[in-house]
């Protein structure tokens, strides 16, 4: 009774290097923060090197958070309007005497 | 900040200089509206140069701003009634985000279209997941200082956290699909 649980309408999970596929996913937060105990860390890079679906979605998880911090790490620039309108505020808020 | 907190308008407008967008940010996370989050903008500098001598040095000055916007935008944003409590199986996250699905064509997209991909992205997920996202991954907070800020759990930020990643991953997916 093998079969492929994509065929059966429901995402992959198997048993490789003695953890799931699920449980892989469920770590890969803190996989990533560099947050796990060293046995657990242990399975899940064993489940990494013979699971190429972990292997791919825990790449493109790494990819996308490393995207946000680099290319969203700087703030935009306050539209000007709304910078004049706050520094008009602030001057109202300024002058009475806290 | 000393400085802001004796009075000194030009040390507070230095300060207000450059954290604005910041907190501007972190406010459009937090609210569904533009003006909702301009309102919070303003109220919380307001509330900053008021209050300036409560800053007591225990995070940075950004983190403590950040604060103080979450509050004031608590107040503006309404909860949402209706709100689906449950949470959706992580696997179907998971799938929604390409989890043992067939790899999709990288695009290589330049750094300014993926920006802006990963931009709309966060335009399509909660206030919650927004705000998650900005104060770990964009702002750079501590799991911790992230949550002393949204008044929950460290382990619930965790989960909000990877959940949120999960989402946006599933909204960049959709973006890449449905683009002509
Ligand atoms: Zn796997």
């Amino acid at each position: 009774m093998t079969s492929d649980p994509k065929e059966a309408g429901v995402a992959h999970d198997r048993e490789v290097g003695g953890i799931r596929c699920l449980e892989v996913l469920d770590h890969l937060a803190d996989l990533l923060d560099g947050r796990l105990d060293a046995a657990t860390r242990e399975q899940i890079e064993a489940h990494l090197r013979d699971c190429n679906w972990c292997e791919r979605f825990g790449g493109a998880y790494a990819s996308t958070v490393a995207d946000i911090r680099k290319l969203l790490a700087d703030p935009e620039p306050l539209d000007e309007a709304v910078q004049e309108r706050l520094s008009r505020r602030l001057r109202e808020a300024l002058e009475v005497h806290r | 900040m000393r400085r802001a907190a004796r009075g000194d308008r030009d040390a507070f407008g230095a300060l207000v200089a450059s954290h604005q967008s910041a907190v501007f940010r972190l406010a459009r996370a937090l609210t569904s509206s533009e003006a909702m989050a301009e309102d919070v903008l303003q109220e919380a500098f307001v509330a900053a140069w008021r209050h300036a001598d409560g800053f007591k040095g225990d995070s940075s000055v950004r983190t403590w701003l950040l604060a103080i916007a979450r509050n004031k935008a608590a107040r503006v944003q309404r909860p949402r009634a209706g709100e689906p409590t449950s949470t959706v199986p992580l696997e179907h996250l998971g799938a929604d985000a390409g989890w043992g699905t067939d790899p999709s064509p990288e695009q290589a997209a330049a750094l300014g279209e993926r920006r802006d991909a990963l931009l709309e992205a966060m335009e399509s997920l909660s206030e919650a997941d927004r705000a998650v996202l900005v104060l770990r991954d964009m702002e750079g907070l501590s799991g911790p200082e992230a949550a002393a800020l949204l008044d929950v759990g460290l382990s619930a930020l965790k989960t909000r956290l990877h959940r949120a990643r999960l989402r946006l991953m599933a909204a960049l997916r959709r973006g890449g699909r449905s683009d002509q």
